[in-house]
């Protein structure tokens, strides 16, 4: 294909669909207007199962299916990132050298990284009651871990980080997921369905049936799947080294 | 009055985006983004969508810059392979 | 009409407009002063956001702005040490103006909202975020020392 015709495929198909976009906002209901059919039907289904968070009712409870499909593709692009980023066997592991870092610098991120821990397990257990939920409170906390390698070094950082560990708990979160939605059919009733657990007292900590507990697992799957994820790129750009001679041939 | 954030929030997510695409320099882009991220938590929070706000925050603003920076600085160091002569 | 949207609006229009203007042009050391100070305006918009709305929930957004902004700007300050250290970036005036600044809308906030839980986490915030950006400005003026490889 040559550069002309290229350029004529993307002005069509660029035509195509501003037509289709302008067409389709034409008949946008008008913007801030109060009738909307499907969030009164969510606000009524949330408030009938005492959740305070409309948000964390329909993403646990009331299209938890669809949180299952996200999680997953979550975990196997991470999957997918720790089999093409493992160490190859023309690569070795050079030992991570201590940064400089300025007092100051070094005392904020040690005094930081316990508040940020704990404003994310905030963030996930008040998923049900305010903004927030397992996903930002999971990144919150993985972030935090890696205040460690910004006020130290990598090495600090690997101690506290057996990546076996998150590994499994990764797996073991996203089951918990799976488990608790089969606990459902199990009950008798479909896959996910909330009717297991008392709906509890609205707007505390324990309301909202299985939301809580779906959240708390998508919380630690994605705390686990970030610090994974981070870690097979800080190895990359910190430990593993091209071995020397690659390329070159060898005399037999 | 409402609006007028709205529009402010919404003229900030267009040119931070702009600027995102125009700057070629990863680094710069890298930190491009990261105001381009604040600038849409903003905007999601004016349109009353927190919990976006909250995702774009948590995700845009430390963990997408480490992973840039990260890949660019393994691209950088890897040393070049001899090409064979054609 | 609302006076703290109002306020919300000018910070945004006028600071993150300016810091947006630093952040695509210039140096590598006034870009990265300017993604700092974008930071330390958006968490004081945020927070009056919240007071605009009467809406006290909306001031975790601020929070974890408040906690995972100036991590950026470490990540920023210590993966671009090498291109900073021959011409470190130093804008002591812009940082403690901006820090100014997120004091009086906390001070503000504290002022107008009832004791309680609600003051205590604005003050949180408040300290996360101007502690944070003047130790990410420390940072970003020679923070890290040269490392070859860490």
């Amino acid at each position: 294909m040559n550069r002309r015709l290229r350029l004529w495929l993307v002005g069509v198909g660029g035509a195509g669909l501003a037509a289709l976009l302008v067409a389709a906002c034409l008949d946008l209901p008008r913007f801030g207007g109060d009738r909307h059919p499907y969030g009164d039907r969510a606000v009524r289904a949330s408030l009938s199962r005492h959740t305070a968070n409309t948000i964390s009712s329909v993403n646990f409870d009331q299209r938890a299916f669809d949180t299952l499909g996200e999680m997953s593709i979550l975990f196997a692009a991470v999957l997918g990132c720790v089999v093409l980023l493992r160490q190859t066997r023309d690569e070795h592991r050079d030992r991570p050298e201590p940064a400089e870092v300025a007092r100051p610098v070094r005392g904020y991120a040690l005094l930081v990284l316990p508040v940020a821990l704990l404003t994310g397990l905030y963030v996930i257990a008040h998923g049900q009651l305010s903004p927030g939920g397992g996903f930002q409170g999971g990144v919150v906390a993985a972030t935090a871990l890696h205040l460690l390698y910004l006020g130290a070094d990598y090495r600090a950082l690997e101690r506290v980080r057996p990546i076996g560990v998150f590994e499994v708990g990764d797996a073991l979160s996203a089951a918990a997921y799976l488990v608790t939605g089969l606990a459902a059919v199990l009950a008798g009733t479909a896959f996910l369905t909330n009717t297991l657990l008392p709906y509890g007292t609205f707007n505390t900590l324990s309301s909202g049936g299985t939301v809580p507990l779906l959240n708390a697992a998508i919380g630690m799957e994605v705390a686990c799947a970030v610090v994974v994820l981070l870690a097979r790129f800080l190895d990359q750009a910190v430990e593993i080294e091209q071995d020397k001679g690659e390329g070159e041939v060898r005399a037999p | 009055m409402t609006d007028a954030v709205i529009v402010v929030a919404l003229l900030l997510v267009a040119a931070s985006a702009t600027v995102a695409v125009a700057t070629r320099d990863p680094e710069r882009q890298a930190l491009v983004l990261s105001v381009l991220g604040v600038v849409l938590a903003v905007l999601f929070t004016v349109l009353q969508a927190p919990d976006v706000g909250l995702s774009q925050l948590a995700v845009g603003s430390a963990v997408t810059p480490l992973l840039l920076l990260l890949t660019v600085r393994k691209v950088r160091r890897r040393p070049r392979r001899k090409e064979p002569p054609p | 009409m609302n006076g703290w949207i109002l306020a919300a609006a000018l910070v945004l229009a006028g600071g993150v407009g300016a810091t947006l203007w630093g952040v695509a042009s210039g140096p590598l050391r006034r870009r990265v002063i300017a993604q700092n100070l974008t930071t330390a305006l958006a968490c004081p918009a945020l927070l009056l956001l919240a007071q605009g709305y009467d809406r006290p929930s909306y001031v975790d957004v601020a929070l974890v702005l408040a906690l995972l902004g100036p991590v950026g700007t470490l990540v920023f300050a210590r993966l671009l040490a090498d291109e900073l250290t021959g011409d470190p970036p130093r804008a002591w005036g812009a940082t403690w103006a901006v820090a100014g600044l997120g004091t009086v809308v906390v001070a503000i906030l504290c002022a107008v909202a009832a004791p309680g839980r609600a003051t205590a986490k604005l003050l949180v915030t408040g300290v996360l975020l101007i502690g944070g950006n003047v130790v990410a400005s420390r940072a970003l003026a020679g923070g890290f020392g040269g490392v070859r490889r860490g």
